[in-house]
């Protein structure tokens, strides 16, 4: 059966230009990393022609790099799930949750909690509980990972909403400001923290017995399990990392803006999972690892940047991602293996 | 029964084991055994229990009674990775290596546990590990190499290196390894070097293989097991086997006669329904041609491999041929596209009725009027009363058994379900339908009612083209088979009623 | 044998045994659930039975049945429609702008819109192949956009076009015209599910696609069919709102698109696809609003109530998730 499925009359190609897109297909595909590289160039490029140079300058390049840390960091945890063949939507939920936590524990104007360096393992905590839970979900009630994900992204933004009676927190314990406002020789040390985790977690995808299980159940996870693989024990393990890494995203943020609000954590989702898909992750399983989530979540800053410079209007930015989305999902996606689209 | 000098002690033992699915027996109080260094092949029909066999061998299955028993003592098979950790492997027909890891990561995937060092893979130890253990087999080739990216041969003999190296880590002496129709993705030469590693494995393993092809399995087992009808027919060495004695016994040889209804066979009509010419596809099926006349019933047999499957899915456009083409009633039907065959009147039974015959959460009428909605309409609306109608009277007319017309058809027995798809079909005036293998899983009166069935769209001109379970099906119901092999049509045999070929004369043509 | 299916079927053995069992409909438990919170909330508070607060229920709850009709089509074909909530709010300014400029041809330009909008959606999971949450997410992101871009606050129906509002907000009969035309909706899709040909292969698609597909049935007009039908509900819900708010918003949709899964699965409908229709919409659809003002009389804190909304999918998913149907949930 599975000879019909690919070439079924139910999905028609799109004709003539079938062979240059298998072919740009092959490309993005697969944990290499060349066509991000090139990709990367090519927006570059577009945009320092657009802004009259304007992009390339040290300065800019700096805010990039600076900007695009966070959505890394998000979309490092993010990729995990999507290799596994699932997919993450709570992070917006998430990091309104422990954005609130930090603004109402930390020094603030508000009340008079003081719990200085502990908000640190405070959040990271309350990150990870987040992805338990929606591991939890996915693995032992067995609902598929985009509901649950959705769902718990929902419940915890209301909760976070809620906790904070939708106020604006300023944040008086200034100690995180300097770490993340700051650089060393000239790169922001946010830039430097996100290369350091994608580093760190490719390493462990590289070389670790866990990195192997988790591109088994993203190849096959019939096939993984019978091999005596632990699914639902490495999945959890995913969801609760991508968690942590959320409420990581969540302190650094809060820290730089200086203030919490629940709505700190909105539009982080789409920039993020636009970012996985760019990098070569693909939304089918078992191809992609870290750093092509970090490749992917620069390509995009760069790309928003650039818009932003050319004044192209801001609300469109959501519009653009949107295209681009689309355009890599359909350009990584392994159709064999997804079968009927639904 | 043992063929040299002393009594062996068998290394893995079924005691009277026994399981069964409603409706069909599929092992009989069955008696297995594997003695230490032997090769043992295992041959029987479609039905008679090598797959249940198998999967009760490494534990996808847990038997309804009778015991288990490993190097003499008694076990329960929980699942594959357990009986892995017995030493007892199986290599499946399509291999369950994950296609997005390397030849290294397979195959120590799960028992990395000896290269772990401070959480992290000692990559170098692993390889070497690996190249020692492919050599074992015979295999050099580099093992960072995707497996997706192998070929078939190869990868068999990375699940054969790496059963083999867990029974080692295992410390199970003697492991037993179970191979699922090796030799059906392989060529000539391949199939050589396989039997020939496998001579050099028996010196520390036993080696159980499913085949059709009998005369390799003669060639290269030392005993080979008969099964038919979930029995252990006969078990002897294979020096002493003859082919056509092999033959014989996997069919059996008495032809029940009544069972088809075989007085029920009328001849064909004169007019010509539908015309296959110089059908051909790559890796499946060479050129053929063929034809069926309507109210004829064509049977095709063959065994794995030999195509007949690959060209039912061209019949009904599940897939595309690469050359020849398909007429219908005088009209050419557009390859690769099954709702031109069925606007053309063609119906396609399948194989797995759960999962592609019928939308099982919906009701039997719901089912049984997918097709016909069009027709069911009043004031341009599907009108409900015609349902109803359409439905009752294509249910009574199938003999399908349901409380009522509205249980949802995952409730029905796998006969009634049967009966379902088929209403489904015969309601929508098809002119031709083929059919995947109608009774399996079917319980006896169901069978019945099938058979019924198939005699009366005979009569009403409807053409068939049918696969079986056993060759006495195929001969039974059928005017006239053809006989494939190895993706050639090679004998056309007629099957009037009063006058049917035994199977054992089919068989001699098929392997 | 092939590997999977002689894994699967080693495993699932006591599936089909235990899928032959009955299960009750879940129309009954969520008819159930609707009775226990009616009855919840009237011991309560005395004023919830009241015309005017049954009224208001009834009001919030045919919104949520529109756009919620809508999202069933695609989730009963298996897919789901996250771009209800950009469809929405793209409507919701364009109908305002065009009030203005086109007077009452604002209506069926807005509903042709929706059609299209949701064609659109059909063509992309056909033509480009990728999974509809993907695909739904790219375009509900793009009309979100453009909502804005349109127009980036709020923008008000000018005060001599308020008569023209009236097509909603009236009332014949003494009935809010609103539910009027909701009620009008509702048989639209229960004529089109369940008495067309097209729409009852939307269920047959969704429950069985591989089946489907075999059998002949024409998978891309199915589909479309489906999304177009999203797309009507969407673009006819923010029109509905926008009349009764005098005014388009081009945020509006944004926390429909949880209300519309919610109300479809609260209802009974399965994400899995194939089981369920409007009726459990309507059913859904009044949880939601019952749950909404019990809550708001009660006090609880309306952001709260996403947290409750949230909470509410997971659990009904996990209820009526076929897990007959999948072999491995990802």
């Amino acid at each position: 059966m599975r000879d019909g499925l690919g070439s079924s009359p139910a999905e028609a190609p799109l004709g003539a230009a079938e062979g240059a897109i298998r072919a740009a297909r092959r490309w993005f595909r697969g944990s290499g990393i060349g066509g991000q590289v090139v990709s990367l160039a090519v927006v570059m490029g577009l945009f320092a022609i657009g802004t009259g140079g304007r992009y390339l300058t040290l300065t800019n390049i700096q805010v990039i790099l600076s900007l695009a840390a966070i959505p890394t960091i998000i979309a490092v945890g993010l990729h995990q799930v999507v290799v596994l063949g699932g997919i993450d939507l709570s992070v917006e939920g998430v990091v309104a949750l422990c954005v609130v936590f930090v603004g109402l524990l930390i020094k603030n104007n508000m009340n008079g909690n003081d719990v200085g360096l502990w908000i640190v393992p405070i959040t990271l905590g309350v990150g990870a509980l987040a992805g338990l839970v929606s591991g939890l979900c996915n693995t032992k009630l067995a609902i598929p990972s985009f509901i649950a994900t959705l769902g718990m992204s929902w419940l915890l933004w209301g909760l976070a909403v809620f906790v904070s009676q939708g106020q604006t927190v300023a944040l008086l314990d200034q100690r995180f400001h300097p770490f993340v406002t700051g650089s060393v020789l000239g790169i922001p040390n946010l830039a430097i923290l996100a290369v350091l985790l994608t580093a760190g977690l490719q390493l462990v995808q590289d070389k670790s017995q866990f990195g192997r299980y988790l591109y088994a159940i993203g190849g096959d996870e019939v096939l993984a399990k019978q091999a005596g693989v632990k699914v639902d024990r490495v999945k959890i393990v995913v969801f609760t990392l991508a968690g942590f890494l959320y409420g990581l995203a969540a302190l650094l943020l809060t820290t730089r803006l200086g203030g919490s609000q629940a709505i700190t954590g909105n539009n982080l989702l789409f920039p993020a999972v636009t970012a996985v898909a760019v990098g070569g992750v693909a939304l089918t399983g078992g191809i992609g690892g870290a750093r092509n989530a970090a490749l992917g979540a620069l390509i995009v800053t760069a790309l928003n940047d650039g818009l932003i410079l050319m004044h192209v209007n801001p609300y469109a930015q959501d519009a653009v991602n949107g295209v681009v989305l689309v355009v890599a999902v359909a350009l990584t996606i392994d159709r064999k293996k997804l079968g009927f689209i639904k | 029964m043992d063929t040299s000098s002393a009594r062996r002690e068998p290394v893995f033992e079924l005691r009277r084991v026994s399981k069964s699915y409603p409706g069909v027996v599929a092992l009989d109080a069955m008696d297995f055994a594997v003695y230490p260094k032997e090769i043992v092949g295992l041959v029987g029909e479609n039905g008679a229990g090598k797959s249940t066999l198998m999967k009760i061998l490494v534990g996808l299955v847990q038997p309804d009674s009778g015991s288990l028993h490993l190097r003499g003592e008694r076990v329960t098979l929980v699942d594959p990775a357990a009986a892995v950790r017995y030493g007892v492997g199986m290599v499946f027909q399509e291999g369950s290596l994950v296609p997005n890891l390397s030849i290294l990561e397979n195959l120590f995937l799960c028992h990395e546990a000896g290269f772990r060092r401070a959480g992290f893979l000692k990559k170098r130890a692993m390889r070497e590990t690996a190249e020692r253990v492919l050599a074992e087999v015979n295999v050099h080739v580099e093992v960072d190499s995707i497996v997706s990216g192998i070929s078939p041969a190869l990868r068999q003999m990375v699940e054969i290196a790496r059963l083999l190296w867990l029974s080692t880590l295992y410390k199970k002496a003697n492991p037993i390894l179970i191979l699922d129709e090796p030799t059906t993705v392989l060529t000539e030469g391949e199939r050589t070097t396989l039997f020939g590693i496998l001579r050099t494995i028996k010196e520390r393993a036993s080696v159980i293989f499913i085949s059709h092809r009998l005369q390799e399995v003669m060639e290269n087992s030392d005993r080979i097991v008969i099964l038919k009808d979930g029995r252990k027919v006969k078990e002897l060495p294979a020096e002493e086997a003859r082919l056509e004695e092999i033959e014989r016994l996997m069919v059996g040889q008495a032809f029940s006669v009544d069972r088809y209804r075989e007085e029920e066979q009328a001849p064909p009509r004169k007019e010509e329904l539908l015309s296959v010419t110089k059908l051909k596809k790559k890796g499946a099926f060479e050129a053929l041609s063929f034809g069926v006349k309507r109210g004829e019933i064509l049977g095709l047999v063959g065994l794995v491999g030999s195509g007949k499957e690959e060209i039912c899915k061209c019949l009904s456009g599940l897939s595309k041929a690469d050359g020849g083409t398909v007429k219908l009633a005088g009209r050419e039907l557009v390859p690769g596209s099954p709702s031109d065959a069925v606007a053309s009147g063609q119906g396609h039974v399948p194989i797995d009725r759960r999962s592609e015959g019928l939308a099982l959460n919906m009701t039997v009428a719901k089912n049984v009027n997918l097709l016909v909605l069009e027709f069911l309409k009043s004031a341009g609306l599907v009108s409900p009363k015609k349902e109803k109608a359409n439905a009752a009277k294509w249910i009574e007319e199938c003999r399908i058994k349901a409380p009522s017309p509205s249980t949802a058809c995952g409730n029905l027995s796998g006969g009634n379900q049967q009966k379902a798809v088929m209403a489904k079909w015969l309601s929508s005036s098809v002119k031709l339908l083929v059919l995947d293998h109608p009774t399996r899983g079917v319980d006896v009166g169901a069978r019945d009612d099938i058979y019924r069935l198939i005699r009366k769209l005979a009569k009403d001109g409807i053409g068939m083209v049918i696969m079986c379970d056993t060759f006495e099906e195929d001969i039974g119901l059928s005017h006239r088979l053809l006989v494939l092999k190895d993706g050639r049509l090679v004998a056309e045999v007629p099957c009037p009623p009063g006058k049917k070929p035994n199977p054992s004369d089919i068989i001699g043509l098929v392997v | 044998m092939e590997t999977r299916e002689a894994i699967e079927e080693g495993r699932g053995e006591g599936e089909h045994a235990r899928a032959r069992r009955r299960r009750t409909p879940a129309l009954v438990y969520s008819v159930a659930l609707l009775a226990a919170l009616v009855l919840l909330f009237a011991l309560g508070n005395r004023h919830f039975l009241s015309a005017y607060n049954l009224n208001t229920i009834a009001s919030y709850a045919a919104i949520l049945l529109v756009v919620g009709l809508g999202q069933m089509c695609t989730i009963l074909i298996g897919g789901i429609d996250l771009s209800v909530g950009g469809l929405m709010s793209l409507t919701a300014v364009v109908f305002v702008l065009s009030l203005r400029s086109i007077g009452y041809w604002a209506f069926p330009l807005c509903l042709v819109m929706g059609l299209l909008v949701g064609f659109l959606n059909g063509s992309i999971l056909t033509r480009v192949r990728i999974p509809s949450f993907i695909a739904t997410l790219g375009t509900g992101g793009i009309m979100t956009s453009l909502a804005l871009i349109v127009s980036p606050l709020p923008i008000d129906v000018p005060a001599p076009r308020y008569g023209m509002l009236n097509i909603v907000n009236g009332s014949l009969f003494g009935m809010k015209n609103l539910l009027l035309l909701t009620l009008l909706v509702f048989l639209l899709f229960y004529v089109v599910l369940r008495l067309t040909v097209t729409g009852n292969r939307i269920l047959f698609v969704g429950s069985n696609i591989t089946m489907s597909w075999m059998s002949g049935i024409d998978i891309v007009k199915t589909r479309n069919l489906a999304y177009v039908l999203s797309g009507l509900g969407a673009s006819v819900a923010a029109v509905l709102v926008s009349c009764g708010q005098f005014g388009g918003d081009p945020t509006l949709g944004n926390v429909y698109i949880l209300t519309s899964i919610a109300a479809v699965v609260v209802g009974g409908t399965a994400m899995t696809g194939g089981s369920g229709g409007p009726v459990n919409t309507l059913i859904g659809a009044l949880i939601l609003g019952v749950m909404e003002n019990g809550m708001n009389v009660v006090g609880v804190n309306a952001y709260f109530q996403q947290s409750i909304l949230g909470a509410v999918i997971i659990v009904s998913v996990f209820l009526t998730f076929d897990r007959s149907k999948v072999s491995v949930v990802k």
